[in-house]
């Protein structure tokens, strides 16, 4: 039995108990609803058939957010993580700083930003940010300086110079660990922009989802998280994309 | 003619740390011709791959005294056209095929696809690991990766080729095999090889001069002409007699230097090598 198979196996075996349990003992619909209605469920919201008002603009909210959000993460992230490897001074001044930072839980900084920012979508791409680039930046930093000397003094011995060295030995030996950062990055960027949705509720599908918890729809409860779960589920295999094509 | 001159060249280390300074190299003269295997033999901690890097032109050497010529010409730093250099370690890039490895040094030098690939290819026969160039280094032993990294070197087609004990992480046998592939390659294409190790046994099986390091500071002890027949054979009386003689001069300076390491072990400020 291949692993893939035994995965599937599995995973229908959870699923099919999960329906019976549902149907056939008295617990309580609010509580658990049969996987066959959540997926029913699904196939409504994405149609736009369901009682889930305006699913698409909140959506769209969320993946405008994330998307932001990330764009902020990755980039400023990676070039911070140069800096903090690049230079002694920089990264012994400020990484200690971003340490403690990153060991805070940055959620008690959400109602500071909030009532600075106010309760668009800025405060929560700002949340996003602070949520996901903590380990992107670490990663960055980590990946450069773990290169090994030698695969610098063999290029160096070879004639390469400084910009040569680093683009074609520090970079792709670099890159493993900064991919990792950036994949992880992306996770928790979507945990921070979906957790802001949940604690200032007005757009997004935090909101949707909140929406259905307030109001006992299971079903639709239910659907909601798995649809927002696929966003993460997405964005991992397009880095396992990536990871397959530059990563050896 | 001389291909390799080091005039009276020392080496000291400071540590910024401690202010201490070490002499790893004191007034070491020598010279390697035309086509000569020439091996530098020596204790721990002797310097002689300090002065392998000094000529490789990868560490400078004290600013006072001293020259290192090639091909008459000083050195300033590496000179891929005219020598190519071999670590202990394999350092092949993980991410690159052997293939692309093998061609990591033509390519700093601009030298046209086809020909790269051509020269690479060569090399890679020579040591019988053509069906591998597709291969990913993780995929490989560690002889293969080793052997590698030798046509890394090799296809540079410098006519100076310095080694630092090369062989020096495989096992045993996995290095009488290489060694003597190393001398088969060297005696069809003319090469003047510099090979730094710690092993006598090595020393007599390939080199064809073979000079003997003190420690520390290393000064040369004693320059020893091995016209043994090749292909060698290890163990027959007149190796052996020539095992002799090396350790006579190097006895005392083993002794020396495992001496010191214990007595001053937190003391000595060398760099890794």
């Amino acid at each position: 039995m291949s692993p893939a198979l035994a995965r599937m196996a599995l995973v229908l075996g959870v699923l099919l108990v999960w329906e019976a349990f549902s149907r056939f003992t008295s617990v309580s619909p609010i509580l658990i609803a049969p996987p066959s209605e959540v997926l029913w469920q699904i196939v409504r919201i994405v149609s736009t058939h369901g009682s889930v008002p305006d699913f698409y603009s909140n959506l769209w909210v969320t993946l405008a957010e994330l998307l932001a959000a990330y764009a902020v993460t990755a980039s400023l992230g990676v070039l911070v993580g140069f800096l903090f490897a690049g230079s002694k001074l920089i990264g012994d001044a400020f990484e200690p700083v971003l340490l403690v930072l990153y060991a805070i839980p940055k959620i008690i900084l959400y109602p500071l930003i909030v009532l600075v920012l106010g309760i668009g979508m800025f405060p929560k791409i700002v949340f996003g940010v602070m949520v996901g680039i903590f380990v992107v930046i670490f990663n960055t930093a980590a990946g450069l300086r773990q290169v090994e000397p030698t695969y610098i003094s063999l290029a160096r011995s070879l004639g390469y110079g400084k910009w040569k060295i680093f683009f074609s030995v520090v970079i792709p030996a670099a890159a493993p660990t900064i991919l990792a950062g950036l994949r992880l990055g992306f996770g928790y960027t979507i945990l921070g922009i979906i957790t802001a949705e949940l604690l200032v509720v007005n757009a997004g599908l935090g909101f949707l989802i909140d929406w259905a918890s307030f109001n006992y729809y299971t079903p639709q409860l239910y659907a909601l998280i798995i649809i927002t779960l696929c966003i993460g589920v997405i964005g991992n295999g397009l880095f396992s994309v990536l990871e397959r094509r530059w990563v050896r | 003619m001389a291909v390799i001159e080091v005039k009276a060249v020392s080496k000291t280390y400071h540590d910024p740390a401690s202010g201490r300074e070490t002499r790893t190299l004191e007034n070491v003269s020598l010279s390697a011709a035309d086509n000569d295997f020439l091996v530098l033999l020596g204790p721990s901690g002797c310097g002689k791959s300090t002065l392998l890097n000094i000529v490789a032109g990868l560490v400078p050497h004290d600013e006072r005294g001293g020259e290192v010529l090639v091909h008459s010409r000083r050195v300033t730093g590496p000179n891929p056209k005219r020598m190519a250099y071999m670590f202990q370690d394999p350092v092949l890039y993980p991410w690159r095929t052997v293939l692309k490895n093998v061609e990591f040094g033509l390519e700093a030098q601009r030298i046209a696809k086809q020909e790269r690939r051509a020269r690479a290819m060569k090399y890679l026969q020579m040591v019988g690991l053509e069906s591998f160039a597709d291969y990913y280094p993780r995929q490989l032993s560690g002889g293969m990766c080793q052997r590698v990294a030798l046509c890394r070197a090799l296809a540079l087609e410098t006519d100076i080729v310095l080694m630092d004990e090369p062989f020096g992480a495989l096992d045993e046998q996995s290095r009488i095999i290489l060694g003597d592939e190393l001398v088969e390659i060297w005696r069809k294409v003319r090469r003047t090889i510099v090979f730094v190790t710690h092993s006598l046994t090595e020393a007599v099986y390939l080199g064809q001069r073979i000079v003997v390091f003190t420690a520390r500071p290393g000064r040369i002890k004693a320059e020893i002409r091995n016209d043994l027949s090749r292909p060698r054979s290890i163990g027959t009386p007149e190796f052996n007699r020539m095992i002799d003689t090396l350790w006579s001069h190097l006895k005392e300076e083993s002794l020396l230097a495992l001496e010191r390491e214990k007595s001053t072990r937190e003391q000595v400020v060398l760099p890794k090598e």
